[in-house]
């Protein structure tokens, strides 16, 4: 074979190989190109307007013709909580949505007898009353006995008229952050546990045993000055425990026995009067 | 010497081109467009790029459920939305602003979503607020704490892959954007829009 055709061979076998190893190209069809028209975004905005008009006028009404019929119905501090947008214990369901300023699709309502339970519709876009985000309602015969609220250290339940009110709300949330220093302390978190027991002891001043967590907490971490002050506000506050305690039973004491004199008199006024002694006849 | 010589013609011909071939690079022409018309010239971002994210996002944005569930969980108040940093991630420089405030313009027109005021646009509001406290009279003055906190806040960022060999080149862009909760930090709606470009630089070619 003559040396220019092996050597042309060659040289084609070369730049078939290094075709081969080249990127494979693959052409697409272009999908826009120059001249063409992006479409406008009036008409999508537009779309959405209508959509959304809609959807919220049928929710507003409804909103407001729970709120007219739960006003229509309601008396006293309820009225004013409704007005005020604050969930009471004794409001009916009606109330309580118009409190939360939501119509009945914001809620799932389950009955059982006279027990019934709203519970929001969407986890995650709970409805809100002016003290926090609501969980869950209960009801008894219509009027409200619970009410759960979603907060930083918990779920709080307000179920009675104590806890209601800030110091109610205070002692709830002192509570939680004591658990949660407690799980730390247990998790060998020391620094943790001394934190919540710190923001605990914020809401709920007059608790020695508190006191003495963070005593303990401070000891634990080698912190003897401040641990030592502690200590010793631990031990005062149980002195003015002890003092206020016998201040209590001592006044308790006073008003028993006022209170029992009162009664004496009372019982001998109505008692009737002692008969006489009867005197022996004299022997004729 | 005469000027009509062959020379001297040839000389006042090329003269005369040469001034043709100066006038036609000095030649500006400026003509206005439809915005909406698809004008690709180098390959880079561009407006074009811009408006399809910005409808593809306000298409998204209103498709999902969030806006409809935040409104029947709240008696049919709509959300309220911040827009937060939305980065720009690529090499290249990209002006996320256009396709930004188009997402803004339709969620206040739409009446779906509320929206406030970003924190560079609140600061110019809040100086001035303050200087009313002084200088305005009592009946017209604006009154403080009376903003609206939001309840979502609009995140994002857009990114770019390039792959090239020879005059062919590909770009391709990802834009994300998330509405996140701000109480709960729950990401409530991801919207994402991408764009690949096929740019190819022949040498020649008509």
């Amino acid at each position: 074979m003559n040396i220019t055709v092996k050597s042309g061979l060659m040289l084609g076998a070369g730049l078939v190989l290094a075709a081969c190893n080249g990127p494979r190209r693959i052409r697409e069809r272009p999908i826009m190109n120059n001249g063409d028209r992006t479409p406008s975004q009036d008409r999508i905005v537009a779309g959405a307007a209508a959509e959304g008009y809609s959807d919220n006028a049928t929710l507003t009404q409804a909103r407001d013709s729970v709120y007219a019929k739960a006003v229509a119905t309601c008396r006293g501090t309820i009225c004013a909580a409704v007005v005020k947008g604050e969930i009471s214990l004794g409001m009916t369901p009606v109330q309580a949505m118009a409190a939360t300023r939501t119509a009945p699709a914001a809620w799932t309502l389950r009955e059982s007898g006279a027990a019934t339970v709203m519970v929001p519709r969407v986890l995650g876009n709970s409805p809100r009353d002016a003290t926090g985000e609501v969980v869950m309602v209960q009801f008894d015969d219509e009027r409200l006995n619970a009410v759960s609220y979603r907060e930083t250290q918990g779920i709080r339940v307000v179920s009675s008229a104590a806890d209601t009110t800030t110091d109610g709300r205070a002692t709830a949330m002192a509570d939680a952050l004591i658990r949660e220093g407690d799980q730390f302390n247990a998790a060998g978190d020391r620094a943790r546990a001394l934190d919540r027991y710190d923001r605990a002891l914020a809401l709920k001043r007059a608790d020695p045993m508190l006191e003495y967590k963070v005593a303990t907490m401070l000891d634990l971490q080698l912190r003897p000055i401040e641990a030592q002050i502690r200590y010793q506000r631990f031990l005062q506050s149980l002195e003015i425990e002890q003092i206020q305690a016998r201040g209590q039973a001592n006044a308790q004491l006073a008003d028993a026995i006022a209170r029992a004199q009162q009664r004496l008199i009372v019982l001998e006024r109505q008692a009737p009067a002692p008969a006489p002694a009867r005197t022996p006849p004299e022997p004729d | 010497m005469s000027m009509s010589s062959p020379v001297s013609l040839r000389r006042l011909a090329m003269l005369g081109l040469a001034a043709v071939t100066l006038g036609a690079c000095n030649n500006k022409r400026v003509s206005r467009v439809d915005p909406g018309s698809v004008t690709d010239l180098s390959g880079r971002w561009n407006d074009v790029d811009s408006k399809l994210v910005a409808n593809s996002l306000i298409e998204q944005t209103f498709g999902g459920q969030w806006s409809t569930q935040y409104a029947s969980a709240h008696g049919g108040t709509p959300p309220t939305v911040v827009v937060g940093a939305f980065r720009n991630r690529t090499m290249e420089h990209v002006p996320i602003g256009t396709f930004v405030k188009d997402l803004e313009r339709a969620y206040v027109n739409s009446g779906r979503v509320r929206l406030v005021a970003s924190r560079d646009e609140r600061t110019e509001v809040r100086d001035e607020r303050a200087d009313q406290q002084t200088n305005a009279s009592a009946e017209s003055r604006a009154r403080i704490g009376k903003e609206s906190g939001a309840n979502y806040m609009l995140q994002g960022d857009v990114q770019a892959i390039e792959d090239a060999e020879g005059r062919e080149k590909i770009v391709f862009y990802q834009v994300d954007a998330f509405l996140v909760d701000l109480e709960s930090s729950q990401k409530v709606w991801i919207g994402q829009h991408k764009i690949k470009k096929y740019i190819d630089r022949r040498r020649i070619g008509w």
